[in-house]
Parts: structure tokens; sequence; C-alpha cells
């Protein structure tokens, strides 16, 4: 997709090596997936509304998106997740560090056009008709005028407005708003999408369509950066992780490693549940639970599975189902955040992370 | 230019569709037919009344709506995000202004017409001239808004909508007295008050140059050499204060 270019940073050529400033990337013609957003060291501070003084809120976070990855931005409110953004489309500028999009510096006109954005609780523009608004932003995008009005209604089907392109934005609900946020995103059909936030406020159907959009545009190829409250969405949605805290990356996690997380454990469902069952493998087993005729169980490590399927059958229940043990991106958030010196910084305001699902 | 006319036209829309054009299409109208029906008690000098009246009442609510419409040009664009929309594609921050400058310039422009042409139209219906003149002086009174609105589009891109709305009404206020003040300082300061009259003269807008008002209600003789000029001067002094805005709109950061 992105070419290696001759572009000078800082710190040398970028030359799309990734290998240059720390970063672990790869080139295309070495069949692996090169780097689309890198993040180097990034500092910034704030001055403060009524003092001189600056206070630092980045210091020094670094991660890299790779080409087609959907890659998860994870942090307590005030981390820094919104001023990294923003660092990185160019709307703020870091004190040091460096960034490349698409194999240029952040801001830069031509990655621009290739890039999509979502902003967090965005309002747009009331005036505008919907259709009028995405013709604006593909304008802006530099779609060509013919091919405009095919695409704007494309866009508005796919997000699911149809017959809504005619309406003013301002009759719009939170959760077309947000879809129309989406459509804005997308309109020029861009390589790299970064989302703030993009399920904040939206109810469970509203949430279910913005998945199911983000699932295809990660099937067709496109990279995805997008930060996000709600866990459940971001551990289905996500290749990898970043977990940022009080302006630093602590963790960045894979999904597979959530399966090395979860520290060998294997959970067993059974039927024909019968009181006492348990007994004799009360130590081979963790945790149980039983509903009706069904159980299930955690059992503690792989190697005494045998064991307590055996003692099942023994017991004349029909072993249903038996699978790995992953431990949960919550798991893996409360504990970085739970980690000495993790809590929230004086004004920081409280997380509220949606746990419900897990 | 392409994507310059799309944000004019964005906002050439938004401004029409605020309800403060209606305010100030209504303000004028009312100033214009106060106009036509005071003017019986001055005896012979309806069309004078009539002229006077109306070129101010254009050239006042083209101002107004300057400072109202341009007073929140970015400043809402900023609090309500939609500014990320348009400066995270490839857009770079001076064309921003410019299309903005040119779409509400555009807007008031069609104000301006809207009452240009009421006015013409009362003159007309009393079987008033139509000197050219009064044309002249409609044309000015336009270049006038024209320079008020790059003045409010600086004070926008740094401050907020009521400051900027005080500072361009301060600018105003003294730009339509620059000359005076410069001719009083002349006469009777000191040395110390002629340099910073004389500062002032330079760095504030001097509107007189704009007000061709006298001329036209007297029908008196102007020069189209000054009309060029005063062309001249809009032109600079908007440039200059368009490009005082695009440098410090480049260094703002939206946190």
């Amino acid at each position: 997709m992105t070419k290696p270019s001759d572009f000078q940073s800082p710190c040398g050529k970028w030359a799309a090596t990734g290998g240059l400033c720390g970063f672990a990337g790869a080139l295309n013609e070495r069949g692996t997936r090169m780097n689309v957003l890198r993040v180097e060291g990034v500092k910034k501070s704030f001055r403060g509304d009524l003092t001189l003084a600056r206070r630092e809120v980045l210091h020094g976070v670094s991660f890299a998106a790779r080409e087609g990855e959907v890659l998860g931005f994870l942090g307590p409110n005030g981390a820094g997740k919104t001023t990294t953004i923003k660092i990185i489309l160019g709307l703020i500028r870091p004190d040091s560090g460096l960034v490349s999009v698409l194999d240029r510096p952040a801001g830069d006109a031509s990655a621009m056009a290739r890039v999509g954005y979502l902003p967090e609780m965005p309002s747009f523009y009331p005036h505008l008709s919907l259709a009028e608004f995405l013709e604006f932003c593909g304008r802006l995008s530099g779609v060509p005028g013919g091919k405009l009005p095919g695409r704007i209604e494309q866009v508005i089907e796919r997000v699911g407005l149809s017959g809504s392109g005619e309406l003013r934005l301002k009759v719009f609900s939170k959760g077309m708003l947000q879809r129309a946020g989406l459509a804005q995103a997308i309109i020029h059909d861009p390589d790299l999408l970064i989302l703030d936030e993009p399920f904040s406020g939206l109810d469970p159907i509203g949430r279910k369509a913005v998945r199911d959009i983000l699932v295809d545009l990660k099937a067709k190829g496109k990279t995805i950066f997008f930060s996000s409250h709600i866990l459940p969405d971001m551990e289905a949605l996500c290749d990898r992780a970043c977990i940022i805290r009080e302006g630093v990356i602590v963790k960045t996690v894979g999904l597979d490693d959530l399966v090395r997380l979860g520290e060998g454990k294997v959970e067993v469902t059974a039927r024909g549940w019968k009181p006492g069952m348990l007994r004799g493998i009360e130590d081979l087993v963790e945790s149980w639970g039983a509903r009706g005729d069904e159980v299930r169980l955690v059992v503690k490590s792989q190697g005494k599975l045998r064991g307590v399927i055996e003692h099942l059958y023994a017991a004349g229940a029909e072993v249903l189902e038996a699978v790995n043990e992953q431990a949960s991106l919550e798991d893996v958030f409360m504990e970085e955040i739970a980690r000495p010196g993790a809590a929230p910084k004086r004004g920081a305001k409280r997380e509220e992370a949606v746990l419900s699902g897990f | 230019m392409y994507k310059i006319l799309s944000i004019a036209l964005n906002t050439f829309r938004e401004s029409v569709r605020e309800k403060i054009i209606v305010v100030a299409l209504l303000f004028g109208g009312i100033l214009m037919a106060s106009a036509v029906f005071l003017s019986p008690l001055a005896l012979g000098a309806r069309e004078k009344i009539v002229t006077d009246v109306g070129l101010a009442a254009i050239s006042i609510i083209g101002v107004l709506a300057s400072i109202l419409l341009g007073g929140a040009l970015v400043h809402k664009e900023v609090e309500k995000k939609a500014i990320y929309l348009v400066l995270t594609r490839p857009v770079s921050r001076p064309f921003f202004l410019v299309g903005k400058l040119f779409g509400i310039m555009g807007a008031i422009a069609l104000v301006f017409c809207a009452m240009a042409a009421v006015l013409v139209g009362t003159i007309a219906a009393g079987k008033g001239a139509l000197h050219p003149v009064v044309f002249a002086s409609m044309y000015l009174s336009l270049l006038e808004t024209g320079v008020m609105c790059s003045i409010v589009l600086l004070f926008s891109t740094f401050t907020t909508p009521i400051l900027t709305s005080f500072f361009a009404l301060c600018f105003f206020a003294a730009g339509s007295m620059s000359n005076d003040l410069r001719a009083f300082a002349e006469k009777f300061g000191g040395a110390a008050s002629k340099l910073v009259t004389g500062l002032f003269y330079y760095l504030l807008p001097n509107l007189n140059v704009f007000n061709l008002r006298h001329e036209a209600v007297h029908d008196l003789p102007f020069r189209a050499g000054d009309v060029a000029l005063a062309t001249g001067y809009a032109a600079v002094y908007s440039a200059v204060a368009l490009l005082f805005a695009c440098f410090i709109f480049s260094r703002r950061e939206f946190r």
C-alpha cells in the first residue's frame, strides 16, 4: 500500500524500514506488514489556564500500527489518548518525539488525504443535510466531483442511514450522528481510520451497527486505530491494544497474548450435573458453577484436564466442551491500572469503563 | 481553490441560515421605512433624507452583520469540534481561513445587495434621481464591510466571540474617527501624542476613505481615483489582516 519514501526525519530516513528510530516494523518487500502509523517518544506538555507552569501529559509515548491491523487505544480518562490522537492528526504539535502517518510526518496533506478521522462526541454542521455534509467532506478530501454522488449514496447505505440523506444533521439522534461521523470518515475510502471513542454514547443497537461497519472495514484491509472505553467491543475488534496510563504506554497486548495470559486454565462444560458430583476432584478445579443440569468448571491446568474429564464421565455426566481459558482485556487493563503508581492522577476524571459482558 | 470554495460555500450556507441575517434585514428595513415616513417632515428634502438614512442603514447593518456573524466564526467551529473534520483533511489552515472569509463576505454581500435594492427601489419610487455617487457610496460601504470582516476574522482566530466583537467595534469606532484624531493631535498635541496618533492612524483602518455618504446625499462630485484608491486600500488592509490571522491560526493548537 504505502511505498517506502526518502522522507527525512530528525533521526534519519524513515525509509519504511521500521527498524529505524526503534520501531519494529518491516518492509513490504520482505513479505511482512509495514507500519502505517508510528509514534515514537512523543512528549507533550500544556500550560495551565492560570499559570505559566507547564504540565507534561505525555511522557514519551511510543507505539506503531501495522498495515491492515486494528489497534485499540485503551486508558483511563486523562491518560492522554485524545492528546496522542490529536498529535497524530497534526492538530497539536508534540514537544519532542516523532510521528509518522502513512510514511509522512503528522499533518502532511498527502497523508491526510488517506486518513479518516472521527472525533469524540462530534457535533458537525447542524445546518447541513447529511448529503450536503458528506459532499463537503468528500470535496475537502479530494474525491472527484463526478464520483461523489455515487459515493455519498453508497456510504449512507453502508452506515445504515438510507433515507436520511436529505435530513438536516440538527434533527439527528446521537446514534445517527455517530453513524454520520463514521460516514464522513470513510467517504474518501481512506487507508487508515483514526476513531476517538466511536462507541461513545451509543445504545446496544448502535454499538453493534458501528462494530459491524468496523469489522467490514477490517475485512477490506483497512488499518484502524481507535480509542474506546467499551472493553468488550475493543476485545472483539482489535488485533492488539495499547494501554496508556498517565501519559505512558504501559502495555501492548495482542489477542493471542490473552490465551497465554490465561495461565493454561481450561474451562469445561458438562451436562448431567448432580450435587456432589465434583467430590474427589476439588483439588483439580479452581472454580465451578451449575445451572439446570449443566455445570461449568475451570480446571487449574491442562495437565489436570484428563483426570477431571474421566471423573465426570464416571459420574454419569457428558462433557460438551473444553476450551483454553483466556484472560480478558478487562483483566489485563485492570491489572495495569491497579499496579503501584497507577492510581489516576489528581484532577484526572474517573474511568467509567464498560465492563459488562465479561 | 476548489477546497476554498467548498469551505466558503459551507460558511455561506451556515450564515444565511442564521437568524441573525433575518434580524439584520428586518432592522435595515425598519430603518429605511422610518426614512420614508419621516421624510415629509423635511419639506422638499425627501430624497436626501431617504438617501442619507438608507446609506447609513446599509453601512451600519453591514458592519454589525460582519461583527455578529464573524465573531463566532472560528470559535464555534472549535467548540463544536467541527473544525477537526476540516483540518484533518488535506486542507491547510490558511485555506480554511480564506474560505471562511469568502463565505462570510458572500453572506454579508447578499444582505447588502438586498438592502441596496430596497434603497434604490425606494428612491426610484419617489421619482428621485439615482446619481452615480449613490452607487459609488454603496460600493465603498461594501468595501468597508469587507475590511471589517477581515478584522473580525483576525480576532476570532485567538479570542472569544464576545471579545472579538468588542475589539472589532473598537476598531470600527477608532477607524471612523482616525482622521479627526490625527488632525486634533496635529493641531493641539505635543510630539509624543503626534507619534502615538500617527502610529494608530497607520495601524487602524482609516474607514473615512469608505465614506461617500455626504457626497451622495448632496449629489456632489466625486473622484473615481479616490474610489480606486479606496479599493486598493481595502484589498491591502484585508490582505494584511488575513496574513496575521493565518500566522496566528497556523500556530494555534486545538486542545
